[in-house]
């Protein structure tokens, strides 16, 4: 770990660069006061701050992620009357301080959650729309610029012009550059030198943008210290300098499945957010993917009458009410180590909390073996081989949820939920709206099924 | 009155420490899953789980004995997975310590159609109205299949403040016939401990005799049952003093559905030693903190600037300095009470350490023999030194074991 002072992010590409060949990469980050981590890689994402259902203390324990995505919207909700109170926070690293976070974990700090809700009103040349706690507010170009000097994330996404929703029109996409490369020079003009920020690279097609990208490349590659894409697809147009090349490139773009976090890799991107993480804990699916193949000891079971393994254990369905294995075979995560089905599945089914927290920590573990068997692949030079028998091996979507979601509290699920756009969904991803049903304390079974239990005995009335 | 052969029992309790001028004593109290020392907060797990906390938390909260509802584990996981699975230890990967109820005072008061007769507690199934009957055998059976170090009784539970003395008297009766039974039933008593339940209401006289009839069946643990559903908290304490001038000396006194800081210290001052309550984990999910100086808020908009730790000194991994804490911070909780579950999992954390230091720090004065001095600074701390602040029934409650609040 490097000192708590001095320079700013430090993104090594491991092995030969190759300017002309944009195919999956090894490298490694290291920021001042935070733990090196190697790419490809990810980060969780927060909520409020906060990895959903696990305490800082179970986080420090029991996850393996390098750094967390933490969005602006989500600490300025009382903006419009006075001042955050993250503002008022005491530092250095007011992130960290603020929300209890490991100190080892890296900060990003980007304007809007993954996923991020739709607003009704569009962005304007001077601010973007966010959705907080309260409801829509817009920042400014200015004001994120002020947020991010007091805030100092270890890594700050610059603002971009992006429209949630629906597809922007040609005079839309005309601005989106424009003012997405104004925000970005407001912003490093302002920042100290040492303060990482990322370039966003927005979700519409590279010509559209390639006025602002050029500016980047051209006038911002020594002064930015990555990128962030919106869309993945634009990544294969990015101009290839020496510089542009060397900066690690960050994935907003919302996989829905591990195949699709593999396509990413083989072209060139290093550090991802995936939302799918939290869907499927929400969901009660335990991931159970390996990369490439699954372990010999695991379990053979197909569904639908084909070969391919499933993603994930839903466990809801009573069938793992008796099971005394862990929620996969080799897994090393707390949760299969100390717990097994029976309990994870009585724990959902009584809808107590604690079910969605050791499902989110034995997700975050899958999906860090994921990454780092990705890296022996990479290194090894047999990644696209790799991929093809990890597509052999798997089906490519998640399975459907069944059951109900922990109880919705969160105010990002009272809008229509994450915004309809540009890419396929799995069908299972969204869980905005239900609330939980029935009351824990009267029995919903049967006077037969209770007698059957122990319970109780059936009399003569 | 009959007099059973002593039963088996599967804890020993060694008294420590006695106070030389209240009735609190300080205890080991050795069970099957290792000691627990008293006197003793019990955090409720209620359906294997206690709040969204992993039980590895609830060991580093210094849980050693915490609590499952046998009315909640009855219908999930049910008796059926509890034996396929051995039992509620296994379960929940929880290696310590378990106390189970006998079910019957939820299904009383949980379900509306519940009565109660000589056999058991009848009730229509909510699901398609067919009679249904929860027998002591019952009761004791699904304990044996949870597999509690501690199961209770099934009793005749009636409100204590029912003015009707006949049907408290049949309550009282039936409790040490149903005790009788659960006795009988019990299947493992050289490796779970049956405590029974001491019923009368608030008529001393009928305590009286329900002790004798129950201390001479000589159950390895004795609960003091019935209290905490409203009656006055100077008719409470006056059922505790009572009942425990007349229980053994060498056995665990353990007062049900008690939890509050006050009652908590007073209850120890009159003798008892094992104390549980939904209280402190449920408070924390409305983003309420317990500290010595009562309860705050988080949600309340003052806390939202306030970067101290939820109590200053508290030594759980939220409050305290130094290596491997949080460094959780009022102003935290606050942004994420109510909108994240996290921010209850923390207030959970604090609150139960809370409970336990609270009962550690009680110990230590009863073996230091300098109870009736802490009693001064908790009441002083609590009520910021304001002694028209302090409630009655504490003082005279005090008064009758030799403490007198008001005095400097
Ligand atoms: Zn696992
Ligand atoms: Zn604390």
């Amino acid at each position: 770990m490097a000192s708590e002072k001095g320079s700013k992010l430090l993104f090594e590409v491991l092995g030969n660069v190759d300017t002309s060949n944009a195919g999956p990469r090894l490298g490694r980050i290291a920021i001042p006061g935070r733990k090196d981590f190697e790419t490809p890689n990810f980060f969780a994402i927060t909520s409020r701050g906060v990895t959903p259902h696990m305490t800082p203390d179970v986080v420090a324990a029991h996850t393996q992620f390098g750094g967390v995505h933490m969005a602006l919207e989500d600490f300025i909700e009382k903006a419009r009357k006075g001042t955050p109170p993250i503002l008022t926070c005491p530092g250095p690293s007011i992130l960290h301080r603020f929300t209890a976070l490991p100190r080892s974990l890296v900060t990003l700090l980007a304007p809007r959650r993954s996923p991020a809700v739709t607003a009704p009103v569009g962005n304007s040349n001077t601010a973007v729309s966010i959705f907080t706690s309260t409801g829509f507010q817009s920042v400014s170009s200015k004001a994120y610029v002020s947020y991010m000097k007091t805030l100092r994330p270890d890594i700050a996404i610059s603002l971009a012009d992006v429209p949630y929703g629906s597809l922007p029109g040609t005079k839309r996409v005309a601005k989106m550059g424009d003012r997405t490369q104004l925000w970005l020079s407001e912003l490093v003009n302002e920042m100290p030198e040492e303060q990482a920020v990322f370039a966003p690279i927005l979700p519409i097609d590279f010509l559209d943008q390639s006025e602002y990208i050029n500016y980047v490349a051209d006038e911002l590659a020594d002064t930015v210290s990555g990128l962030a894409f919106y869309d993945s697809n634009v990544l294969p147009d990015i101009p290839a300098t020496t510089t542009i090349v060397k900066l690690p490139r960050l994935s907003l773009d919302e996989p829905s499945s591990p195949a699709h976090i593999l396509r990413q890799i083989s072209l060139g991107m290093d550090i991802f957010t995936i939302p799918f993480i939290g869907f499927a804990t929400d969901a009660g699916i335990a991931l159970t993917f390996r990369f490439p193949r699954p372990l010999p000891s695991a379990e053979t079971q197909t569904t639908n009458g084909t070969t391919l393994l499933p993603l994930g254990i839903d466990m809801w369905p009573s069938s793992h009410a008796h099971s005394l294995t862990p929620l996969s075979p080799s897994c090393t995560c707390y949760t299969c180590t100390s717990h097994h089905k029976a309990y994870i599945q009585h724990l959902l089914s009584a809808k107590e909390m604690l079910g969605w927290t050791l499902i989110q920590i034995h997700n975050h573990h899958i999906i860090s073996t994921f990454f780092s068997s990705v890296r022996e692949s990479i290194k090894n030079g047999a990644f696209e081989r790799d991929c093809e028998e990890f597509a052999r091996a798997y089906e490519s979507e998640l399975p459907e949820k069944s059951g109900q979601g922990p109880r919705v509290r969160g105010y990002h699920f009272k809008s229509e939920g994450p915004g309809e756009e540009k890419k396929n969904r799995a069908a299972w991803g969204n869980l905005g709206g239900e609330k939980q049903v029935g009351g824990e304390l009267v029995p919903d079974e049967g006077a037969d099924e209770l007698e059957g239990k122990g319970f109780a005995e059936k009399i003569e009335a | 009155m009959v007099s059973p052969a002593s039963m088996p029992s599967a804890l020993t309790f060694e008294l420590i420490a006695r106070c030389s001028t209240t009735k609190a004593r300080a205890a080991l109290l050795e069970l099957p899953r290792g000691p627990v020392q008293l006197p003793l907060f019990m955090p409720v797990a209620t359906q294997a789980s206690l709040k969204g906390l992993t039980p590895q938390q609830l060991e580093e909260t210094g849980c050693r004995l915490c609590l499952n509802n046998t009315y909640h584990l009855g219908l999930k996981p049910g008796q059926e997975v509890l034996e396929k699975v051995g039992g509620a230890h296994k379960l929940q990967g929880w290696n310590h310590n378990i106390l189970t109820d006998s079910g019957g005072f939820q299904m009383v008061s949980l379900l509306k159609l519940a009565n109660i007769t000589e056999e058991g507690v009848r009730f229509l199934s909510p699901h398609d109205g067919t009679p249904m009957l929860l027998t002591p055998e019952h009761s004791i059976a699904l304990q044996n299949a949870i597999g509690s170090d501690i199961i209770m009784q099934l009793d005749d539970v009636l409100v204590t403040t029912s003015p009707d003395t006949k049907r408290m008297r049949e309550a009282m009766e039936r409790s040490v016939r149903w005790l009788d039974r659960c006795i009988a039933a019990h299947a493992n008593p050289t490796r779970q401990n049956l405590f029974c339940i001491i019923q009368g209401g608030l008529d001393l006289e009928m305590r009286k005799q329900c002790c004798e009839e129950m201390v001479a069946r000589d159950t390895p643990g004795i609960a003091i049952g019935g209290l905490s559903g409203g009656e006055a908290k100077a008719d409470y304490c006056r059922v505790v003093n009572t009942c425990t001038s007349l229980l053994p000396e060498l056995k665990p006194r353990y007062v049900m559905g008690i939890g509050y800081p006050e009652d908590l210290v007073v209850s120890v001052a009159l003798g008892a030693d094992m104390f549980d309550c939904v209280w402190p984990t449920r408070t924390a999910r409305f983003g309420n903190a317990i500290t010595k100086y009562g309860m705050l808020n988080l949600r309340h908009a003052s806390y939202a600037n306030d970067f101290g730790p939820v109590e200053e000194g508290c030594g759980c991994i939220c409050c305290r300095t130094g290596e491997g804490s949080l460094g959780v911070t009022r102003a935290f909780v606050h942004h994420v009470a109510a909108k994240e579950t996290v921010g209850a999992h923390l207030l959970t954390i604090h609150n139960v350490w809370y409970q336990l230091a609270l009962m550690r720090s009680v110990r230590q004065a009863i073996m230091e023999d300098r109870f009736p001095t802490f009693l001064k600074q908790f009441f002083f701390d609590k009520h910021g030194g304001d002694k028209s602040k302090y409630p009655d029934w504490a003082v005279e409650a005090l008064l009758t074991v030799g403490v007198d609040l008001m005095e400097d």
